[in-house]
């Protein structure tokens, strides 16, 4: 009879299996609670690793997602990322129609086997396979399978339950059996609030998620969004063994293990640091010498192979070939600051427009950027190496005001960067300007810039005479018939002030208005952007930088025309900044225009919302404030 | 000769090397990297020295012919924005395979250091070799030691088992002080040349013909009966033929700059197009590949991935028999029979002159690149009766062709003809399209039509119909300033299709959000569409607005721009010279009807005049017109535009034209208290 019965039991598993994923893949009876905001829904995702040794990793999964549109086709997830210390088990997908039956089924042979170099990189040899399939109709479903091996457990895969924006889940578990002797750590994050079980250690499942509408000024997407991370004490990284008990331990890997041997440079570039240095006494004067000589002498190129994605090449092929990423050059100019006789830190960090943080209580594998920190007096500053023009100490709107990892040889620190206060990202303009008879404007501007507001350099160096032209067309796109006349920019980039000295004239600025001229004085610093309007606000919201801007512009009106009406001064003042304009009467036929614009760094509930956008609206609705002239 | 003649020889080689450079590969002079700007071009960040780019057919006994690119070229490097010139990619093609080999790579560094010339060799280190997928593979490479003032040298060579001759490339994003470029085929291979008839700037090319010679040996064993060793016999002979080339030789080339409205600038890159036309054998065997329209159509008709594919109707007939009747008119059948390909078979984003997996498979799969899915529409009008002929084209991106070839040509679509000659136009491939309109892409002035009977023809692609938008504003102003009311419009053809590509598939939320805009305090409510995905039909919306900040209130009188917020917000032709002509494919007519309730208690203080510009007497023109009736305010503006190309020296007129669009169109009505 046992044999039987065992047929009995596997035969009612098999149909069990049956039913429950044929469901999966049945888009026509999804809840419409998934399908709000969702251009995809997560059907069914089971991730399951094991950990066999500390560089033995099998990684499984099961997905099965049901798109709704063309948006939802990147949420497919049929991709596997491979190198050389991936082994590739199988991979196999199957599309089903709206009601679920199959249309295609996809095996190994058929995935697309491509490159997977990213942009802004010479070289890797990153790797990836995906299924490229071609939707005949929506929705459609499809269930991937694939299976790898990895010998490198430096980033075991993170678990974000909601996978993104506009993206529903119905199903997802997430797995990881460790039978290696090593501590496994785990942090888990904004779990609270969403439907998300512990079902044991390393087991977790989450059902029923709705999807999250993408909002202007929302924080980064990781800072809200349920997710777990895992991190071995004891990894491998791209053959590499390396040690992660804490922040300190991790430190001292890089700087002893990982990063060994890398800083040695050939003599007579040591002697000519040297004597480029011999004069000054202060290590801060002596870092701007090494770091300019280093900008002169270098160019970014970004070749990831292997562990060189991770190690920095070494400081003497730097200095041999003049080129290499951010790894190679931030650990360059430590090795030419060494020589000269000046402690520096090698500096992991996220580089980013938006500020993302390294998880100052959870050592691991983070970021994708590096850089230099330089110890002074009882602070850092920080040097960004990839960049031939920056000035020393730079890092306004990439690596500023977040938690970074300093490696020092009593190992890993975290840190926090630069923060750009408000008042000093500054823009101070001023003009005089005459009105000629037909409301025509011809302007002499000064703009000076700092902090965050200097980044503009960047932009305006690359370009040739034409192309600054067109710049400042664009810049002033509230002026027709704008022509520029003469453009002088002077980089002060040893006090980080960019100036900015035009000359500029525009026929019939004012608008006609019967006989009458309509002027709006403020014609160089428009603000014309309100944020968008959303009937129900879900998310909270951020200003990552604030900024002061500082306007004033003297008019002489032409002998045939007189001010007429004039308007009142502004003030508003709020939790996001301020708001102030004047207008004064100065002689017969000359006025001053004066606008100062605050814009406050902070933090907003999602409450908050509604009155942020006022402000805005407000701020727009007076820069369009008009005066009249009488002919 | 004489000791007059020796002396004006050696008078001619002195100044000769006193005026012209070293071109030798490796004689980088001390003055090329002493120089700091390109004195010609200023603004240079970086030039190309010297460039000799020679296209010729190595002989190899055993593979025959094979096809040589090699190159010099010696790059200076005035600053860092020039760097990225330190780095080169090659993009090899691998089929069946064989594939394309980098070959003889030399590349140095040369600086200037301590008042001696440095040299620096690339390694292997530098260069990296990638696999992109099954046909292409790239080689990378960047050169060590790299600083401002450097000259960069390169040498190599391309080896090609394929007959393609890429583009020779004359033009750079960079200035050239010299190019020599040297082509030269044997008389079996025939190509025809053509220039690329839209670059501004342009080679002269001077042809010449030569004699080669190769030697063959063969060898033959033979055995004589009886008992003697084996005997090789090695017989040669001499392969004698003619070459025919041409060189070209040019100082001084511009840089290739782009601009605004400007897609692609490589459309404009000066260069030689060269097409693989027919091949004449030993035996005098020709196969023709092009050279005359007759040979082409044929060509194409007798292809298994095109003409073949047209013949073949047994796969759809049953779904068409059921869609179609006998007695359905002309125009029903094309659009049952459009719309059907259209939700039967999508596209997979390829696009081609020929199928790939077959129309079969394609029809099966409902997946195919855009010559299956507009062969099979063809196909299947031929099926129902009607006059369907395949039109091949060359996309905008792609360049034109101008000779009989098909391999200028990247993209078919289908036109059916009438008795009277009239044409309509059909894409199935893009979801947006609709009859008679055609995605913009392939919309590049001519394609030729490969008709059943073996004729060929150029037709016209550019759209005539006037593509329309009609809009009704009707508002008032409430006592707070804000402005309340109702927007309709109605948008047709190719304005309807940028209109479907923009906007289709958004969430409401997310139109919404579009709609309001950032620039304006705008609240649209009530938002309805209607034929979003009947695409033969005009896109019909209304919605209702509330706005605020767009009254100005000056000592007590109201100040009002009557278009609001769907005015241009700036001019967005701001260049003062133009290079390149803009295209602005079809011609439009926008028709706006605005109503205004003039608020209680106030009246007219002033309205602007009534106007009317013209552009190039029949290219444009804008007429506004307003009256005031009773407690309202009418305005109607036209504005059309004829011409959709602007040639550069039209530029500065169509300019005008527009500001003063522009700046009618922000005057104020005044009104005033009672």
């Amino acid at each position: 009879m046992q044999p039987k019965i065992s047929l009995g039991i596997i035969f009612m598993l098999f149909t069990l299996l049956c039913t429950s994923q044929s469901d999966k893949t049945i888009a026509i009876t999804l809840s419409p609670d998934l399908k709000e905001n969702a251009n995809a829904v997560i059907r069914h995702k089971a991730l399951e690793i094991e950990i066999k040794a500390y560089n033995k990793m099998v990684v499984k999964e099961h997905r099965i997602v049901t798109v709704f549109n063309e948006y939802g086709m990147r949420n497919i997830g049929a991709y596997l990322s491979y190198d050389n210390t991936v082994n590739i088990k199988h991979i196999s997908a199957i599309v089903y129609n709206a009601l679920g039956q199959e249309i295609k089924s996809i095996k190994e042979k058929k995935f697309k086997d491509v490159s997977a170099v990213s942009g802004g990189t010479l070289f890797s040899d990153d790797r990836q396979k995906y299924l490229s399939y071609t939707p005949t109709n929506y929705p459609f479903t499809v269930e991937y399978t694939s299976e790898y091996v990895t010998s490198t457990t430096a980033f075991i895969p993170r678990w974000f339950p909601v996978e993104g924006y506009f993206v529903s889940t119905e199903y997802s578990s997430f797995k990881i059996v460790n039978n290696s002797a090593i501590v496994l750590n785990k942090k888990a994050s904004y779990l609270d609030g969403y439907n998300i079980n512990e079902l044991s250690d390393f087991y977790y499942e989450a059902k029923n998620i709705k999807a999250i509408k993408k909002e202007a000024y929302a924080p980064s997407f990781s800072s809200f969004a349920p997710h777990l991370k895992f991190a071995l004490q004891e990894f491998d990284m791209k053959g590499v063994k390396g040690q992660n008990s804490s922040w300190t331990a991790f430190g001292k890997w890089v700087d002893t293990d990982l990063n060994k041997d890398t800083e040695e440079l050939p003599e007579d570039v040591i002697s000519e640091v040297q004597n480029l240095t011999k004069t000054e006494s202060s290590n801060l004067e002596k870092a701007k010498i090494v770091y300019k000589y280093m900008q002169d002498k270098t160019r970014y190129i970004s070749v990831q192979v292997g562990i060189g994605g991770w190690k920095p090449m070494l400081a003497s092929d730097v200095d041999r070939l003049s080129y290499g990423d951010c790894k190679a050059l931030s650990n360059y100019t430590k090795a030419l600051l060494k020589a000269v006789g000046v402690e520096s830190y090698y500096t992991l960090i996220y580089g980013n427009r938006d500020i993302e943080s390294f998880d100052i209580d959870f050592s691991s594998q983070q970021g994708n950027h590096a850089i230099l920190t330089v110890p002074h007096q009882d602070d850092y500053v920080f040097l960004e190496c990839t960049s031939q023009t920056t000035p020393f100490g730079y890092i306004a709107n990439f690596t500023d005001d977040r938690d970074a990892l300093i490696i020092t040889p009593d190992g890993g620190k975290i840190v926090h960067t630069k923060v750009y206060k408000t008042e000093e990202n500054s823009q101070k303009t001023k003009a005089i300007i005459t009105v000629d008879q037909l409301g025509g404007l011809n302007a002499t501007i000064k703009v000076n810039s700092k902090g965050t507001q200097y980044n503009r350099y960047s932009q305006l160096e690359s370009k040739d005479q034409k192309g600054k032209q067109l710049y400042y067309k664009n810049r002033f796109d509230n002026i027709n018939n704008l022509k520029v006349r003469s453009i002088s920019i002077i980089n002060d980039k040893e006090n980080v002030i960019l100036t900015e000295n035009l000359e500029l004239e525009a026929s019939k600025y004012a608008s006609k208005a019967g006989n009458m001229l309509l002027l709006t004085p403020n014609a160089f610093n428009k603000n014309t952007y309100i944020p968008p309007r959303y009937e129900n606000r879900t998310l909270p919201f951020e200003v990552d930088r604030g900024f002061v801007d500082e306007d004033e512009y003297v008019f002489t009106l032409n002998q045939a025309l007189s001010i007429d009406v004039m308007f009142e001064p502004v003030t508003i003042s709020n939790k996001f900044g301020e708001y102030a304009t004047t207008i004064e009467k100065i002689g017969d036929k000359k006025f001053k225009y004066k606008r100062k614009l605050i814009i406050n760094k902070g933090k907003y509930s999602k409450d908050d919302y509604k009155t942020f956008r006022t402000f805005y609206s407000n701020i727009t609705k007076h820069d369009k404030s008009k005066i009249t002239l009488k002919k | 000769m004489n000791l007059k003649n020796i002396f004006l020889v050696t008078l001619l080689l002195t100044l000769n090397s006193v005026v012209a450079q070293d071109y030798k590969f490796g004689k980088v002079s001390k003055e090329e990297l002493i120089e700091e700007i390109n004195s010609v071009n200023q603004e240079a960040h970086a030039t190309v020295l010297y460039k000799k780019h020679k296209v010729f057919f190595e002989f190899n006994q055993d593979d025959g012919f094979m096809l040589v690119n090699s190159y010099h070229e010696r790059i200076k490097i005035y600053d860092k924005e020039g760097f990225e010139w330190a780095t080169k990619r090659f993009s090899l093609y691998n089929y069946n395979n064989k594939s394309e080999k980098l070959t003889n790579l030399k590349a140095y560094t040369f600086t200037l250091e301590n008042d001696g010339i440095k040299k620096t060799k690339l390694k292997k280190e530098g260069i990296f070799d990638e696999k992109n997928n099954k046909y292409w593979s790239t080689k990378t490479l960047t050169m060590p030691n790299v600083k401002e003032g450097c000259v960069i040298e390169f040498e190599y060579a391309i080896r090609s088992p394929f007959m393609k001759i890429n583009d020779i490339v004359l033009q750079y994003d960079i200035p050239i002080k010299k190019l020599d470029v040297d082509v030269i085929i044997p008389e079996y291979f025939i190509y025809n040349k053509s220039i690329n008839p839209r670059a501004v700037f342009n080679p002269e090319l001077e042809d010449y013909s030569t004699k080669r010679s190769e030697r063959i040996t063969s060898k033959t064993r033979s055995k004589n009966l009886g008992f003697s060793a084996v005997k090789t016999n090695i017989e040669s002979s001499d392969l004698n033929f003619n070459e025919k080339g041409f060189k070209v030789s040019m100082n001084n080339i511009p840089a290739l700059k782009s601009e605004p409205f400007v897609q692609n600038v490589n459309i404009y890159r000066a260069k030689i197009i060269m097409e693989y036309a027919a091949y004449k054998g030993l035996d005098n065997l020709y196969k023709n590949y092009s050279t005359t329209w007759d040979v082409v159509t044929k060509t194409i008709s007798n292809s298994s991935s095109f003409g073949g594919e047209l013949e073949k109707n047994k796969y759809f007939e049953e779904d068409i028999d059921a869609l179609i009747s006998e007695t359905d008119k002309p125009e029903n059948k094309i659009v049952k029979i459009y719309n059907f390909v259209k939700t039967k078979v999508k596209h997979n984003n390829f696009i081609g002159l020929y199928s790939n997996e077959g129309v079969k498979r394609a029809y099966k799969e409902g997946v195919g690149n855009i010559a299956e899915i507009n062969l099979i529409l063809t196909a299947m009008l031929r099926y129902s009766g009607l006059n369907a002929n395949p039109v091949i084209l060359s996309t905008r991106d792609n360049g034109t062709p101008l000779y009989p070839n098909t391999e200028g040509f990247n993209y078919v679509i289908s036109a059916i003809e009438d008795d009277t000659g009239n044409l309509i136009l059909l894409d199935a491939a893009n979801e947006n399209s609709a009859i008679n309109i055609l995605p913009e892409s392939a919309i590049n002035w001519q394609g030729r039509i490969i008709r059943k009977n073996g004729s060929s023809d150029w037709i016209s692609l550019n759209p005539k119909k006037i593509s329309k938008e009609i809009v009704m504003l009707k508002y008032n102003i409430n006592n707070m300033l804000e402005v309340e009311g109702k927007v309709s419009k109605q948008i047709t053809d190719y304005l309807a299709l940028d209109y479907r590509d923009k906007n289709n598939g958004l969430s409401e939320a997310e139109h919404l959000v579009k709609l309001q805009g950032e620039k304006d305090d705008l609240e649209i409510l009530n938002l309805k569409v209607k034929n979003e995905r009947d695409n033969n039909k005009p896109i019909v919306y209304s919605y209702d607005f509330k706005l605020n900040n767009n009254v100005d209130e000056i000592d007590g009188k109201l100040y009002i721009a009557p278009t609001l917020f769907l005015n241009y917000k700036e001019n967005p032709f701001k260049q003062d010279i133009r290079v390149y002509p803009i295209d602005f494919i079809y011609p439009i007519s926008r028709d706006y009807l605005i109503n205004i309730d003039i608020p209680e208690g106030y009246i007219v203080e002033s309205l602007p005049e009534n106007v009317k510009f013209q552009f190039n007497v029949t290219g444009g023109s804008f007429s506004y017109l307003i009256y005031k009736t009773e407690n309202t305010l009418q305005l109607k503006l036209n504005y059309k535009l004829n011409k959709t190309f602007i040639l550069p020296s039209e530029y500065n007129q169509f300019k005008e034209f527009f500001s003063s669009i522009f700046e009618k169109q922000s005057e104020k009505i005044i009104l005033i208290k009672t």
